[in-house]
């Protein structure tokens, strides 16, 4: 059993249902004039005993999660760290989790970040050879955003087979980590669970550019042929009109 | 001598030269329009590919399936201009904007599928349409 302060199992999972909407920029900055996030869905919650916003959203491609909180400024760690330990189901279970992604600051004064993407096997932190999604942290006096996005729906490719593969209309639990030192999973000191719901994808409202303009070729060609015939029919007519004034 | 009037002799003359000149336009009419019709048939069996001159990625007929796809259009484009301005003639009107434009709209229509086969149609128009223009003004 490991022995550091990361939470796996409480009992009380907060679920969170990602809502669709247009792709934010993962930069670490919430953009209020491009309304960037505004479809998410957004709840108050504690990672232990922190205050955090949680917003969830997606597209057919990406699932997005952005944790804001605030920590009064000499409380902001210059290693500070948030991450999300990713389960391969809904199942709590410490086995299950074995993906993880962080953006880890390695100076906050600066806003100078890293993304790391691991997989956990038995507690232990090992490096992905291939990082899937992105992530970014952003500090500002007493606030700190952290944005991720995760692909939903795409293969596990070579490198990647420690990534949790995201299924349209099946639930995952994500363990939302915060912690101060570098160092994982010691470094963690405040986190919970919470359940996403991934929602299938909205097919419907998408009409791919290459069928609206097969029907507008089909529709012309239909036009100017219903126009060539009522043109021969005019030409007819007016022969017969030349005749009757020549006569 | 003639006893038949000489005003008389240089209607009959006008009414022959008119109704020469009809026949002309009437016959250049009928011709027009079965190759602008032709033209049409060819563009849409090139454009919405249901003939495809186009062997295993070879660009020389690569080219010859791109100049048929935009050719065509074009040629309908002209041959139906002329064929409606000569029939409107016959009928005393002349041939309007809106007619070109619907035509213009008509024949750039049929290349929406290859943005490349639309830009080339698109100049092309625009340069025929210019050069009637042009002509008139002259």
């Amino acid at each position: 059993m490991s022995s550091y302060s990361i939470v796996f199992s409480n009992g009380a999972t907060t679920e969170i249902k990602a809502n669709f909407g247009e792709a934010p920029v993962i930069d670490g900055v919430i953009d209020d004039s491009t309304r960037e996030w505004k479809d998410a869905s957004k709840i108050q919650t504690n990672l232990t005993d922190l205050p955090v916003k949680l917003w969830v959203m997606q597209t057919n491609k990406d699932l997005f999660v952005s944790v804001q909180f605030d920590l009064l400024q000499g409380y902001h760690s210059s290693n500070e760290f948030l991450g999300l330990i990713i389960s391969v189901n809904s199942s709590e279970n410490q086995e299950d989790f074995y993906d993880a992604k962080f953006v880890q600051f390695l100076n906050i004064s600066e806003n100078i970040f890293s993304y790391l993407d691991y997989f956990v096997n038995n507690s232990v932190f090992i490096n992905d050879t291939a990082y899937s999604g992105r992530g970014a942290g952003k500090v500002e006096g007493d606030s700190s955003v952290y944005e991720f996005s995760i692909p939903i729906n795409q293969n596990i490719t070579e490198g990647n087979e420690g990534d949790v593969f995201l299924e349209y209309g099946k639930d995952y639990a994500f363990n939302i980590s915060y912690g101060e030192d570098p160092v994982y999973p010691q470094g963690i000191k405040k986190s919970d669970i919470f359940l996403i719901s991934i929602n299938s994808p909205k097919i419907h409202e998408i009409i791919p550019l290459d069928v609206v303009l097969n029907s507008l070729t089909v529709l012309v060609f239909s036009i100017i042929g219903i126009f060539c015939v009522y043109y021969v029919y005019k030409i007819f007519k007016l022969k017969s009109k030349i005749q009757r004034l020549r006569g | 001598m003639s006893k038949v009037p000489r005003d008389q002799i240089d209607d009959q003359r006008v009414k022959k030269k008119r109704i020469s000149d009809d026949k002309f336009a009437y016959r250049t009419v009928i011709i027009t329009s079965i190759f602008g019709i032709i033209f049409y048939a060819i563009s849409l069996l090139f454009n919405i590919e249901i003939l495809k001159f186009y062997v295993n990625g070879n660009v020389i007929f690569s080219i010859i399936d791109l100049l048929i796809k935009v050719a065509a259009p074009l040629l309908f484009f002209l041959f139906m201009m002329i064929s409606i301005g000569n029939f409107k003639e016959l009928k005393g009107k002349p041939l309007d904007w809106k007619e070109l434009i619907l035509l213009f709209i008509l024949s750039v229509g049929q290349t929406l599928l290859d943005i490349l086969v639309f830009s080339f149609t698109f100049i092309g128009l625009i340069i025929i349409l210019a050069y009637f223009y042009l002509i008139q003004e002259i």
